[in-house]
């Protein structure tokens, strides 16, 4: 399996390269990636089928216990089969769709290439971190792929769109499986569907991750960047934005549900958020004009279904799910490439402008009406046999009832009515317009679809061969002895689901022929609704964000150096203020000092510091600031330091000299300071942080609880450091990496007063005197 | 000396002579604290601040052409010597299948000295003395130059 | 341990006054300013380290460790603390200088691209490229 992602991996890079010289062939070259993984998928069908998953396990980081686990069971080779099956036509597809001269070519089929191997690996992964990494990968490639046209504002819209929304769901979902994984004790999926954990930790974990689910499988509020991106060429749509990536939400759901449907919130916001996607998308797609858009508002209806069904957590509900999962990524995929196909062949995809493309483009208009009609829920055809199953599988006390029932069945009724008018839009001759002029499509082009429709039909026909893969999906929930699953068949007898699915026709049949009724009502209802669209709600958070940001940008960047430094050193007396009131008492002896000495130089070194502060000439600042400094000197001595003394004094000596050189060239006095209030506001900043600093001293001194490492250095310094000043040993020798970079801070220092007052500059002018 | 820094009037023929005297002994006083710091106060930051006074006393005297002959070289080279120095000492100790920085001491019976002991620590100081005193003659050619102006 | 009251305060009123000079717009009393927290800080490390004593040199004292001999690590921080804080000062010195040939004085303004910044009127989202429904 891994093998098969560096196929991808590799044929994404080199794909490029090879572009200018094949052209639009180079899908050809490219295809043999998806088509390799869908035969060796075929190839190992049976063992996976009869419960013995493939697995593979490779070490990634070890350090950090990352692997790459690649597991392929029932549902992956089920998503396999949408991924790479769907994915190898859509290349040959691709090949006939773009022209030689296409700028960006072999970019695009790089990406395009290299989203199909992140597709593979997030179905295939075993590995919650391994999942997330291919799931961002997957955001990233359509990012690329829906901005392919990048000279259009619309694109690049959509894009960031598509990109912002399902990233921002990925890191909240990343948070959720990072709690899962803890919860658990691992990050292995199968080890947490075979054990999962409970709890409410749990609950937040799974609330999280079904957000990013949501995201990702443009469900209602995050739906509006799935229509949007249909800004990208077609393949792309019918591949990624119908087959494959969109999926990847619901794959999530279907994969997790069978272990935490149970877990409380989830049922409600699965068949809460489905339901109320499965009807808003077909309730838009009612009133799309252009084909792709319809398709996409479409995709967000019937993902809500696939929400609803594989989230619902049952058994008979999952079948029905994983049935209808295969469905769509056929007959969805199908209808996109048609709409590819005559847009390419008429340039436009305006169900307004076409008309009489039914008799110009047969084959094409057969292929379309049975996808068409499989997403319509016809016999004979798969989607038939889907929505069969789902109907089957509520109405008899599924979760939610009644109410989730009339739901599933309104929006079935309104994606019977969209699937109409799409068929009506495409190929129907219009009394109003006149015929679209066509050309005729080339047989290489339109033969991968109809592959893809026609497929439709004989799983439609043949459900048995559909039928082992879903059952075994389904067999991943528990079910009490005695119970069996209802196979998968055309002909169930006159059972109520029969009845409904014909009520369903009927209405959706009726919806489209009062169209004009209809997009009346609809206008004067969308003027109601149109405070709550959510791709208005998308803009107008982006320019929150935007105005947010600003205005703190505004706040916390003032420009003015003060301000920082008493951020800073305010946060310090909060922070160490609050630990030293909080937690700590003075309790160990305290006295008034060492040595008396001590207490009249301290006195001295006070008095000199308080007056540098009120010093208006700069000179006697800094001539009371080497008094401090000797002062200290001093302090050093009795402390038991002459080595510090004698560097100090030293130090203060060549401070003053430096100083001198300096105030030479500058005015004699201090500028007159700032308004008294300002200073006022410096002195409280200051005493709070000499009193919190001074309290602390007294604090950190008692806080010892461990003998000082110096005690081992002064026994060990002259065996082992080979010198008695112990102080110097400690730099040269215990101490000495830090001594080293001691010495690197100097020259870096001296560096960059050598560049800030360069040497030679005025020497020119001196010789010229 | 030019004649024209002999007929500045603001020099003091006292001072430069006084200064004449002692700069060598700071000098030499400053590297002795280097090679004393092992056993006694001193060592390369002591002993590199008083080289560096050193050198300021002179300055205050001669000014910038009176350092520039007493020290013929780009201030930058002790810094870059001093930090190599430092580092490849410590490097050195690799080749010693030692770590890095570990001290190594070495007991030398010479025929005239007697035994003498020397430690890795002596050739680190003197790198952290040539990079103090590198930075005390780069602040004098600057900062002490530009001043002059 | 003991505590050392004059200790503590001295290095209280060094901080203090070392923070008001930090605040200052003036570079010379921000650099003056850093030099008496510099010193307060080397007496913190000192103070930290516990009381006065005896110079730490190896057998100086009776049995080498003894109990009156003052702490050698918090020194050998100090001192190489002070050479850096010179080499601090000369910089920052270096740093007044500079700022005084460009602009004639040695106060720091403020960050005239920052205020810009803070001055902005926001900016409007574009809408334009928002794809609409069939009216």
């Amino acid at each position: 399996m891994l093998a098969l992602l560096a196929l991808h991996l590799g044929l994404a890079l080199a794909v490029p390269f090879a572009a200018p010289r094949l052209g639009p062939r180079v899908f050809l070259l490219a295809a043999a990636a998806p088509a390799a993984t869908a035969g060796w998928a075929a190839t190992r069908a049976g063992d996976v089928l009869d419960g013995r998953p493939v697995t593979s396990s490779t070490a990634w980081v070890p350090g950090l216990g990352l692997t790459l686990d690649l597991r392929l069971d029932p549902l992956g080779l089920l998503m396999v089969t949408l991924v790479s099956g769907v994915g190898t036509l859509v290349f040959l597809y691709c090949a006939g769709y773009f022209s030689a001269g296409q700028r960006g070519l072999g970019r695009f089929a790089g990406v395009l290439t290299g989203f199909s191997g992140a597709m593979l690996g997030l179905v295939l992964a075993d590995d919650l971190l391994l999942l997330y990494v291919f799931w961002e990968l997957t955001s990233v490639t359509s990012w690329l792929l829906i901005g392919f046209d990048d000279e259009s504002p619309q694109s690049r819209r959509a894009a960031q769109q598509a990109l912002l929304v399902t990233t921002l769901g990925g890191l909240v979902m990343l948070l959720g499986l990072l709690l899962l994984a803890q919860e658990a004790g691992t990050a292995s999926l199968s080890g947490i569907l075979a054990d999962p954990p409970r709890g409410p930790t749990v609950a937040i974990a799974l609330v999280l991750v079904l957000v990013g689910a949501f995201t990702k499988s443009a469900q209602v509020p995050f739906h509006p960047w799935l229509p949007a991106a249909m800004a990208a060429p077609t393949p792309v749509s019918a591949y990624l934005h119908a087959a494959a990536m969109v999926k990847a939400g619901v794959y999530l759901v279907a994969r997790l549900a069978p272990a935490f449907a149970v877990v409380a919130p989830w049922r409600p916001l699965v068949l809460t958020v489905g339901l109320a996607t499965m009807l808003v998308g077909g309730w838009r797609a009612l009133r799309q004009s252009d084909l792709k858009r319809l398709l996409a508002f479409g995709t967000v209806s019937q993902l809500g279904f696939l929400m609803v069904l594989l989230g619902a957590g049952t058994p008979e509900a999952a079948l029905a799910g994983a049935t209808l999962l295969l469905a769509h990524g056929l007959f969805k995929s199908t209808l996109f490439l048609a709409v590819g196909v005559i847009d390419h062949e008429t340039g436009t995809r305006d169900l307004r402008e076409l008309s009489g493309l039914g008799r110009r483009l047969p084959v094409l208009a057969a292929v379309a009406t049975l996808a068409a009609l499989s997403m319509a829920g016809v016999p004979p055809l798969l989607g038939f046999v889907a929505k069969e199953a789902a109907y089957e599988a509520f109405l008899h006390g599924g979760p939610g009832g009644a109410v989730v029932f009339a739901g599933l069945f309104l929006g079935s009724v309104l994606t019977a009515a969209y699937s109409a008018r799409f068929v009506w839009g495409a190929f129907a001759s219009k009394p109003s317009c006149v015929a679209t002029p066509a050309h005729t499509p080339s047989p290489g082009f339109v033969a991968p679809v109809v592959v893809l429709g026609a497929s439709g039909l004989v799983l439609g026909l043949l459900p048995g061969l559909a039928d082992p893969l879903v059952q075994a999906y389904a067999a991943s929930y528990p079910l009490e002895a005695g119970r069996e699953l209802e196979h998968l068949a055309l002909w169930h007898g006159l059972t109520a689901a029969l009845g409904w699915s014909a009520l369903t026709l009927a209405a959706g049949a009726g919806l489209f022929l009062l169209r004009e009724p209809v997009r009346r009502g609809q206008r004067g209802a969308s003027r109601v609704l149109s405070a709550v669209d959510a791709d208005r709600a998308y803009d107008l958070s982006l320019s929150w964000l935007d105005r947010a940001a600003q205005r703190s940008t505004a706040v916390v960047q003032s420009g003015s150096l003060p301000v920082y430094l008493g951020t800073v050193l305010l946060t310090l007396v909060v922070l160490t203020g609050g630990a030293l009131v909080g937690g700590t008492s003075i309790s160990g002896d305290l006295q008034l000092w060492d040595r008396p000495l001590q207490a009249v130089v301290a006195v001295v070194v006070a008095a000199a510091a308080v007056a540098t502060a009120r010093a208006h000439r700069r000179f006697t600042a800094v001539l009371l600031v080497g008094a401090v400094g000797y002062g200290v000197a001093v302090l050093f001595v009795l402390q038991g330091g002459p080595d510090l003394a004698l560097t100090q004094f030293l130090v203060e000596t060549l401070t003053l000299v430096l100083f001198v050189f300096v105030l030479r060239r500058l005015p004699s006095s201090f500028p007159r300071s700032t308004p008294r209030r300002s200073q006022l506001v410096r002195a409280g900043v200051a005493t709070a942080v000499g009193a919190v600093v001074a309290a602390g001293v007294l604090v950190a001194g008692q806080a010892r609880t461990a003998p000082p490492a110096s005690q081992d250095y002064l026994d060990r310094a002259l065996p082992e450091g080979g010198g008695s000043n112990v102080v110097n040993v400690v730099l040269v020798d215990f101490r000495g990496f830090d001594t080293l970079g001691e010495i690197t801070v100097l020259v870096v220092a001296a560096l960059g007063i050598a560049t800030l007052v360069p040497a030679g500059r005025r020497r020119p002018q001196e010789q010229s005197r | 000396m030019t004649t024209s820094e002999r007929a500045d009037p603001s020099r003091s023929v006292v001072l430069e002579t006084a200064v004449r005297l002692v700069f060598h002994t700071v000098l030499v006083f400053g590297v002795y604290l280097l090679f004393a710091g092992h056993n006694q106060p001193g060592g390369g930051f002591v002993g590199g601040l008083v080289a560096g006074c050193a050198f300021v006393l002179r300055y205050a005297v001669t000014g910038r052409e009176g350092i520039g002959r007493a020290v013929p070289v780009d201030p930058v080279l002790p810094l870059g010597a001093g930090l190599l120095l430092a580092g490849v000492t410590g490097a050195a100790a690799w080749l010693l299948d030692g770590q890095f920085l570990e001290s190594g001491k070495v007991e030398l019976d010479l025929p005239v000295l007697g035994v003498v002991k020397a430690t890795s620590a002596l050739p680190f100081d003197t790198g952290v003395f040539l990079v103090v005193v590198g930075l005390v003659l780069l602040v004098l050619r600057t900062l002490g130059a530009e001043a002059e102006q | 341990m003991t505590g050392n009251l004059t200790l503590a305060l001295l290095i209280g009123v060094l901080y203090g006054v070392g923070t008001y000079l930090l605040l200052q717009r003036t570079l010379t009393r921000v650099v003056i300013g850093l030099g008496l927290m510099s010193h307060g800080a080397n007496l913190l490390l000192l103070a930290a380290g516990g009381s006065a004593g005896a110079v730490p040199f190896a057998g100086s004292t009776d049995g080498g460790a003894g109990a009156g001999t003052a702490d050698p690590l918090p020194q050998a921080m100090v001192l190489t603390a002070i050479v850096i804080t010179f080499g601090v000062t000369a910089f920052l010195l270096a740093l007044a200088f500079r700022s005084w040939l460009l602009t004639g004085e040695d106060a720091v303004q403020d960050d005239v691209e920052d205020r810009r910044i803070a001055a902005l009127e926001p900016e409007e989202h574009p809408h334009a490229a928002r794809p609409e429904d069939e009216a």
